[in-house]
């Protein structure tokens, strides 16, 4: 059977001319993978995604790669490493170790959900991935990405006044980057933006009405289910960085 | 989905969004030009909130659904089933979280907090429409070829979908009921461009991939790469202008400009314009009026040079 997916395989053996039997087979069977027999497998990963609302669905995968082979990321991106099928094959087996070699990788789903659209299995993909990069980086795997980043500058943004203050989450995100603030030209397209009444900040931020009265429990909401998903963590595993 | 099916003469209610609130100034001025011109009227939410897109989800499924779903019920206290939407990231929320809200569990747990915080709560009975869908539904082709005084003709147009108009159909249900767009292959633009006297480019490869837009800070290479491609094979087509029917597409392309002139050269440049600018144009409108002067890859000029007034 022809490897497909080569780059995924470690220890692969090719000779430059083989000879079966006496019958030369260079060119198509000169490709081995060296045994390998993993017994440090941990299920820990696929319980704690399979428990939480976006990584249910993960076990209705049989591996059929529809998602990686349409996947943005994977295919138009071209990064080869991105590979959706093969982060949950190994959420799957337990096998932490490989997974930790795209601890910088999986983060890095654009969100754009034709995976979803695609699976034949109903598996929200896109929503699994995010859950492996999520226990990833609670289990101090994976450094926190810019996107998780970005996730909760936005969501702390919009739950202040229940409308997005854009030029505010830039600056907020930004600064929080490290990135210098907007000089010259970043300026004057800012300034374009406000006086052709397209940004609302500071003191011109829009806000809901009666969102005060809402704004609370939904930050209660958010607190339980971050505090919940850190509960969750296998015991052995002490989540990083603080409660 | 058990209600009953919209009324074809309901007045639908419109979800705005914040961006198109925002930045996205041009797409809303030029959204109610075309509809004021074909006769559709929509009923604005007036107190809506932020959807959450696709950011909030990471953190919180209940809160990801719980945002969307207050929008919706404001739409149903106002009488209405179809909520129009024009921006993809809204339409994905918004129907995402119809979707959750099916399951009577997650229904309860939700409109429980909705009324703690003295939101109104939802039925789950809202239909979710993109306003592209909205224009080909009710006035279709025809009705926009009857509105056309000043054609497009000899416009090369790239007819740009992004990613989440109708993707994934299990949220839009679009391709799942009968006159809704196909998710794989939509065509809904490239039609209603066509009644406005463009030159559709119909197989534009870029039509449904991602712009990046959602990483256009945090993976700063993602969001250049994606949008200079949307940009690259429109030109490689012949496009003499790409139209676009997402805030944040359009947002996250021209915010790329510089950087895909640094990267790729000023060849691949084009015009971008929201599509309801350029059928603006085409029902006779000033490109003053579509407001094309506001979009950082300047169509104005283009459309100028082809003698629109
Ligand atoms: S498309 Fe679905 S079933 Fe196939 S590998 Fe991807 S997640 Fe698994
Ligand atoms: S949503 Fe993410 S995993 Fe799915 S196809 Fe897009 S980039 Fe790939
Ligand atoms: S094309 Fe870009 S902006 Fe539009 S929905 Fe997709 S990621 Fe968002």
């Amino acid at each position: 059977m022809p490897i497909v997916e080569k780059s995924l395989v470690e220890g692969l053996e090719r000779s430059e001319s083989l000879q079966v039997e006496g019958i030369d087979v260079s060119g198509d069977w000169n490709t081995f993978i060296a045994s390998r027999v993993h017994t440090d497998l941990d299920l820990s990963i696929v319980d704690w995604v399979r428990g939480q609302p976006q990584g249910a669905t993960i076990d209705r995968c049989w591996q059929c790669g529809t998602c990686t082979a349409g996947c943005c990321m994977h295919t138009d991106y071209g990064l080869e490493e991105f590979n959706p099928r093969y982060f949950i094959y190994l959420a799957q087996l337990g096998y932490d170790k490989e997974l930790a070699r795209y601890a910088q990788t999986v983060w890095r789903c654009v969100s754009c959900n034709k995976c979803v659209e695609r699976c034949p299995k109903g598996v929200k993909v896109e929503e699994v991935v995010h859950s492996i990069g999520t226990y990833l980086e609670l289990t101090g795997t994976a450094p926190k990405s810019p996107a998780d980043r970005f996730d909760e500058a936005y969501t702390r943004n919009l739950l202040a006044r229940g409308i997005l203050d854009e030029a505010g989450l830039f600056q907020t995100f930004e600064a929080g980057e490290g990135r210098t603030l907007p000089t010259g030209e970043k300026l004057r397209m800012g300034l374009r933006l406000l006086l052709t009444g397209r940004l609302h900040t500071g003191p011109l931020a829009k806000r809901t009405r009666g969102w005060g009265r809402l704004r609370p429990v939904l930050e209660r909401m958010l607190s339980e289910d971050l505090a919940r998903r850190r509960q969750d963590l296998p015991a052995r595993l002490p989540p990083k960085g603080g409660p | 989905m058990s209600g009953t099916a919209a009324s074809p003469k309901e007045t639908p209610a419109y979800y705005p969004g914040c961006s198109m609130d925002g930045l996205g100034k041009a797409y809303e001025v030029s959204c109610q030009l075309v509809l004021e011109t074909l006769g559709l009227p929509l009923d604005r939410i007036e107190e809506y909130n932020c959807c959450g897109a696709t950011e909030v989800k990471n953190l919180s499924h209940d809160v990801s659904v719980a945002l969307p779903s207050r929008n919706l019920a404001l739409a149903r206290d106002m009488g209405r089933q179809t909520v129009v939407a024009a921006c993809n990231g809204c339409v994905y929320s918004l129907a995402r979280a119809n979707d959750a809200m099916e399951d009577p569990a997650t229904s309860a747990r939700i409109n429980a907090r909705l009324s703690e915080g003295g939101a109104p709560t939802y039925d789950g009975q809202a239909e979710i429409r993109h306003v592209l869908e909205y224009i080909r539904q009710r006035a279709g082709p025809r009705g926009v070829r009857a509105a056309v005084t000043a054609p497009l003709k000899g416009v090369r147009v790239a007819p740009y979908y992004g990613c989440l108009y109708s993707r994934p159909k299990r949220y839009t249900k679009v391709g799942l009921e009968p006159g809704r767009d196909n998710p794989e292959n939509p065509y809904f633009l490239d039609e209603l461009l066509e009644a406005c006297g463009a030159e559709v480019i119909h197989d534009y490869p870029a039509k449904t991939i991602c712009c990046g837009g959602g990483h256009a800070l945090s993976d700063l290479d993602v969001s250049v790469a994606f949008s200079a491609s949307v940009l690259n094979e429109a030109k490689r087509a012949g496009a003499d202008v790409v139209a676009t029917i997402c805030p944040l597409g359009q947002i996250n392309i021209e915010n790329n400009l510089d950087r895909i002139r640094q990267a790729y050269g000023p060849e691949v440049l084009l015009p971008v314009a929201y599509f309801t600018q350029l059928m603006a144009l085409a029902f006779g409108r000033s490109v003053r009026e579509a407001r094309l002067k506001l979009n950082f890859s300047r169509p104005d000029l283009f459309f100028r040079a082809r003698g629109f007034a």
